[in-house]
């Protein structure tokens, strides 16, 4: 797999997290073309085939 | 001597996996093959010394003779002790030059962050131990011929669960008992902003149906309190396995929360936490909210399609998760001490995404897990007609959790470029190599840099090296002060090999 950690770009406030103070932040809805199309990818049987063992 | 203002914490998570086009998995050997291929050179292999590990230990004095889980757990290794692997073999566990650890835990590969003192340094180790997995699962899907598919996630929608669990090293003069009454809850309540979300409510062993609620692990508590960790699950864990000096320190093992996948949410949890913690050390007998039926809030907060999160304290009085929240979040403003510039960002953040909740869930699609995915999919479910019933939103859900920055969902929000608090690449990638500078970590990743092929053992605190035919042991029980911390840390570095750790004393 390549890897794609180039395409993650750095949003807010970086490395400190968010930090903000109190204001209310304005939300974009994404862009949801690329997103859209990895959705419809998703196999809808996917998690039925999803098993696990109990963890702690 | 333990500080209340100095706290470490570190993650553990459990991560579900799968392979394409692999009918009834094998999930034992795939986990330990998924692990073992993090294994090279300068990389310490099957050398955890389990021996100084006690899961019986309870926090409130006693010793119990069994866990719930212990019939489970004989279960699988007489069910592993087919595979003609020794136990250290299937545990195959690793300690990286970053001062992690990587393991095969049951039939989950797992990583734990070595220990930090920052939030900063916590969420890169949290991020590059995602990136080492799917450096593995990469490697592993090329030798397997078919994807390796990697879920930080907490079930599998069948009423399986698996943890993240955070630590916290506190002092042991918090008293045991004024920590639980004190902690429990903000335990409960914090799932309005640390949930992962999940379009399913399940029971152990069983899905019972499609409801979204904000939290994954939820459904799956059923004590106020308790040593175990894989049955009856306890909102707060007793073991009692400090890793430190059992005089100074207790490590507080939260089993509740879910694995986040927004570096903000891990930020706020981890933080908000910690600094209760710090409150409550400070000043243990400040009256505290009391949830009338912790168990039945936990479900019931989840579970609110509403988002009203209505509680009941003790006395029948009403109130609200965000109230009880509030009540924390104005305790850790007057009682910790906040000169370290992290605590007053989550400070800010954590009133701000209460007041955003308060107004608006949808505001915290930016930042918080449980609703970035349930607007994501609740989006897709109306553009494409998905009935409410419809697996698919399983099979979505299960994929935001997806480690893969070409296919999981969550990945995919962050590339959008809406997500909040996503560290910086440069500090990730450093820290998939080095340990945190502040923290004991920093002895444990050099002595793996540099005499990995002399290290006998390892353990969160002590590493044993065997020098000309000897043990040697290097104790980190105590060592939480800086300037020990970079005295040792500099013999390390000035060392050619591990005679000359003995040379300088620096071994007992």
């Amino acid at each position: 797999m390549p890897d794609q950690s180039q395409k993650t770009r750095s949003v807010g406030s970086g490395p400190s997290g968010g930090g903000d103070g109190p204001s209310s932040p304005k939300v974009e809805k994404p862009n949801t073309d690329e997103l859209l199309k990895r959705m419809r990818k998703v196999d809808p049987d996917q998690a039925k085939r999803y098993r696990q063992r109990t963890g702690q | 001597m333990a500080e209340p203002s100095n706290i470490l914490f570190g993650i553990e998570t459990e991560i579900g996996i799968s392979r394409d086009q692999a009918e009834d998995l094998d999930v034992v050997a795939e986990s330990i093959a998924l692990v073992r291929s993090a294994a090279e050179p300068g990389v310490l292999l099957m050398r955890w010394d389990y021996g100084s590990e006690d899961p019986h230990a309870d926090m409130r004095g006693f010793h119990v003779d069994e866990l719930r889980q212990d019939t489970d757990e004989a279960n699988y290794y007489a069910a592993d002790a087919q595979r003609t692997l020794t136990h250290a073999e299937i545990k195959s566990d690793l300690v990286l030059s970053n001062g992690s650890r990587f393991y095969n835990d049951h039939a989950h590969p797992e990583y734990c962050t070595p220990e930090c003192s920052t939030l900063d340094e916590l969420i890169a180790q949290d991020r590059a131990g995602e990136r080492i997995l799917m450096a593995c699962a990469s490697k592993l899907s090329l030798e397997r011929g078919s994807t390796v598919r990697l879920y930080k996630n907490n079930t599998d929608f069948r009423g399986h669960s698996y943890g993240c669990h955070e630590n916290y090293l506190l002092p042991r003069s918090l008293p045991w008992s004024d920590l639980v009454k004190g902690v429990q809850a903000f335990l409960v309540t914090r799932q309005i902003f640390a949930g992962a979300g999940k379009f399913a409510i399940e029971e152990e062993d069983r899905f019972v149906s499609h409801e979204f609620q904000i939290a994954q692990r939820s459904d799956f508590f059923s004590e106020l309190q308790s040593v175990d960790t894989m049955q009856r699950r306890p909102i707060v864990n007793t073991r009692d396995e400090p890793h430190a000096n059992a005089r100074l320190y207790r490590r507080f093992h939260v089993i509740i929360g879910d694995a986040n996948m927004s570096t903000f949410a891990t930020r706020l949890k981890v933080g908000s936490t910690a600094l209760v913690l710090e409150a409550l050390a400070r000043d243990s007998r400040k009256p505290r909210p009391q949830l009338m039926d912790p168990l039945g809030a936990l479900r019931s907060i989840s579970r609110d399609a509403n988002f009203k999160w209505e509680v009941r304290l003790q006395g029948a009085k009403p109130s609200t998760a965000l109230e009880v929240q509030r009540f924390y979040l104005e305790a850790s403003k007057s009682l910790c001490d906040l000169n370290e510039p992290w605590k007053k960002s989550v400070l800010q953040d954590w009133e701000t995404v209460l007041d955003d909740l308060e107004k608006d869930v949808m505001t915290c699609r930016d930042r918080l897990d449980w609703v970035a995915k349930m607007a994501l999919i609740r989006e897709f479910q109306s553009s494409q007609g998905v009935e409410n019933d419809d697996p698919w939103l399983q099979s979505l859900d299960l994929e935001y959790h997806r480690l893969d920055y070409a296919e999981g969902l969550y990945y995919g929000l962050e590339q959008s470029g809406v997500m909040r608090g996503v560290p910086d690449e440069v500090l990730v990638r450093r820290a998939m190599i080095y340990p945190p500078e502040t923290t004991r970590a920093l002895i444990r990743g050099k002595c793996v840099q540099k005499f990995a092929g002399a290290m006998e053992s390892a353990q969160w605190d002590h590493v044993t090296l065997k020098i000309k035919g000897e043990l040697f042991k290097i104790s980190l029980l105590d060592l939480f002060r800086q300037e020990d911390i970079q005295a040792i840390a500099a013999v390390i570095d000035a060392a050619h090999s591990p005679e000359d750790l003995l040379s300088m004393k620096m071994v007992s």
